[in-house]
């Protein structure tokens, strides 16, 4: 078979120029979008993913991290008495007013109290252990190096948690909060900061870590079985984290907003494409035409332009994986939240691919034009 | 090829076109314009047929009716013994992938194929294995002289060149009905010549029928007949003076 749809590609580069172009352009925009709000949105959950621990529990029906409620002790102990698990934790979260030395105003903060001990898992990923060990002095506590500006704070400085006495004993990166600024301190001095009364010695979480080899789902199911220990929810740390950034991302809005924007680039694409599609059939109209008069189905040349189409697709896509992985190591080497996953990636494509193809169907229809009759003047 | 070996060939006397009271026209607007007035026509194997006339005459539109591309409005038309009144759009590609070669005005050829590729393209659809599609095209090309030029594209190819790679592309079908439309009339007196010659030959050494419309007078002396239509009739039917020379001396 002659490969008509590829030579002509080839030959008349400059002609598809724009629509490959226009995939490309728009393929890149979904990933560079996609990786963005991964980056973003991410932080929502840094409290899951900075941990090790496999299994979360709390307030029921919890949608994200940060909205968790204090939950019995007794649930740590339903937790301890699974077979598979082999640790567990308790995490305590502070919704709390920051008052720096210098003049900044109140910052809402959220205090994450957590084991300090090397062996603890919450923030196990962000914390050096140098670092963690520090939080064993009362009122220590640890923020993200980025988030000192807007503390009004340096290393060493004091500052005031609703009203109690905190001292900044070091910083870390990758502890940035979504809506406010994270603020690690030990579990001892997350208590003394606690001022609600209702909250007295009262946990939000209990992460549990379990036997190698165990799935977390089927032990997340088992534990969800019974609330004979009290009311709670078991998560997976993966589950938690997805249900964390999902809610950010529609609480926001930002969620609408990415979708609405992909709309609108996969609309302005596939105008681009088949436009450019459409010129190329119109172009080659006569010799469509002719090999029609010599029998060739309109079937067999749809197949022609289809094919033309997705080569049309899969260059663009070539292009913006490059681009796009070149804008991405850029960004991470400038600590520009993205983050992509292979799913993720693999979405953005189809939805470009289909953009090509919906392009390319778009163009099938001006065939109708290749009349052999026509040709007879 | 003497006159008694084409009268040895069955399919010489038999018509393998046939037109009984073919009748076409358009409506433009409010008026209808007639384009075929009743016409009948026989076109036979192994002949070069020529129909002649001015610009308007329909004699295109009677080449589009007897080679399936249009339907008449009334009337029947039969091509190597099929209706072609009766059969879907489908069906007449069929007919035509089997049957038919058409040689246009313009050379249509794909900017981005060689000769050679030009000429496989419509063969490859036609079932054939990969080696006989190849053999076929080379042997067309070497057929009308482009033998040493079957690598090249068409912006590399002369006007008659290209229009014999389109013949090519048509011969190799090894149709037996070949349609020409004004197939010299973008070409200059001598490649039009080489043109009408190689149409000539294929009607006579591969029995083909080759029905040529054009109104280029040039070609009147180089058809085994000629028709001559006007305002969508056929006004005569006659064996042109070369060509009954020939026979002439053949005989």
């Amino acid at each position: 078979m002659v490969a008509l749809a590829r030579k002509t590609l080839i030959y008349e580069w400059r002609r598809f120029l724009p629509a490959i172009l226009a995939v490309g352009f728009a393929s890149l925009l979904q990933l560079l979008q996609a990786a963005l709000v991964l980056g973003i949105f991410g932080s929502a959950s840094v409290y899951i993913t900075g941990s090790s621990a496999d299994l979360w529990a709390g307030y029921p029906g919890t949608q994200s991290v940060n909205l968790g409620r204090p939950i019995n002790e007794d649930v740590a102990m339903r937790l301890r008495m699974d077979p598979d698990v082999v640790k567990v934790e308790p995490f305590r979260w502070v919704d709390a007013d920051w008052r720096g030395p210098r003049d900044t105003g109140g910052v809402s903060v959220f205090v994450s109290g957590i084991d300090p001990r090397a062996d603890g898992m919450m923030f196990s990923r962000a914390l050096p252990l140098a670092l963690r060990a520090r939080l064993n002095e009362p009122g220590a506590v640890i923020v993200d190096k980025a988030d000192l500006d807007s503390l009004g704070v340096s290393i060493g400085d004091t500052a005031a948690i609703n009203g109690q006495r905190v001292r900044v004993v070091g910083v870390s990166s990758g502890l940035r909060a979504l809506g406010g600024v994270n603020i690690v301190a030990s579990l001892e001095t997350a208590r003394v900061l606690d001022i609600a009364p209702e909250d007295a010695g009262m946990m939000t979480y209990f992460v549990a870590k379990l036997r190698p080899g165990v799935r977390p789902k089927a032990a997340a199911r088992r534990l969800n079985g019974s609330n004979a220990f009290g009311p709670y929810t078991v998560w997976t740390a993966k589950d938690f984290a997805r249900e964390s950034q999902l809610y950010w991302m529609f609480d926001t809005g930002a969620g609408a907003g990415v979708l609405f924007l992909a709309g609108i680039v996969f609309l302005v694409g596939a105008v681009i494409t088949s436009q450019t599609l459409i010129a190329a059939v119109i172009g080659s109209i006569r010799e469509y035409a002719t090999l029609n008069a010599l029998g060739v189905g309109r079937g067999s040349l749809r197949k022609v332009v289809m094919e033309q189409a997705f080569w049309v697709g899969a260059l663009g896509l070539l292009c913006s994986v490059v681009i796009g992985a070149i804008l991405l190591v850029i960004a991470r080497n400038r600590s520009v939240p993205m983050e992509m996953r292979p799913l993720t990636a693999l979405a953005c494509l189809t939805v470009s691919m289909a953009l090509a193809i919906v392009s390319g169907l778009a163009s099938v229809r001006s065939l109708r034009r290749a009349d052999p009759a026509s040709l007879l003047r | 090829m003497s006159m008694s070996a084409i009268a040895s060939n069955p399919s010489a006397n038999t018509p393998t076109l046939q037109a009984r009271s073919v009748r076409k026209s358009f409506v433009s607007g409010r008026v209808e314009s007639t384009v075929l007035h009743d016409l009948t026509l026989d076109v036979r194997a192994g002949e070069l047929t020529l129909i002649s006339g001015p610009s308007g005459c329909g004699k295109s539109t009677l080449l589009a009716i007897l080679s399936g591309l249009q339907p008449a409005d009334t009337g029947e038309v039969r091509a190597l013994g099929h209706d072609l009144h009766g059969l879907s759009m489908r069906a007449l590609e069929a007919f035509r992938l089997q049957h038919t070669g058409f040689v246009f005005q313009g050379f249509n050829l794909f900017p981005a194929l060689t000769a050679l590729e030009q000429v496989e393209l419509p063969l490859s659809y036609m079932g054939l294995a990969k080696d006989v599609v190849r053999k076929r095209a080379v042997e067309s090309l070497e057929e009308v002289g482009l033998g040493p030029r079957m690598s090249m594209l068409p912006i590399e190819l002369s006007g008659g060149e290209k229009q014999r790679v389109a013949i090519a592309r048509a011969l190799a079908k090894q149709p037996e009905l070949l349609f020409a439309d004004e197939p010299t009339s973008a070409l200059d007196a001598a490649n039009g010549q080489i043109v009408i010659d190689i149409l000539h030959r294929i009607a006579r050494t591969h029995g083909t029928t080759v029905l040529c419309v054009s109104h280029d007078p040039r070609l009147v002396h180089h058809a085994d007949r000629v028709l001559a239509m006007e305002d969508g009739r056929i006004l005569s039917d006659h064996v042109p003076p070369a060509a009954s020379a020939a026979i002439t001396e053949h005989s």
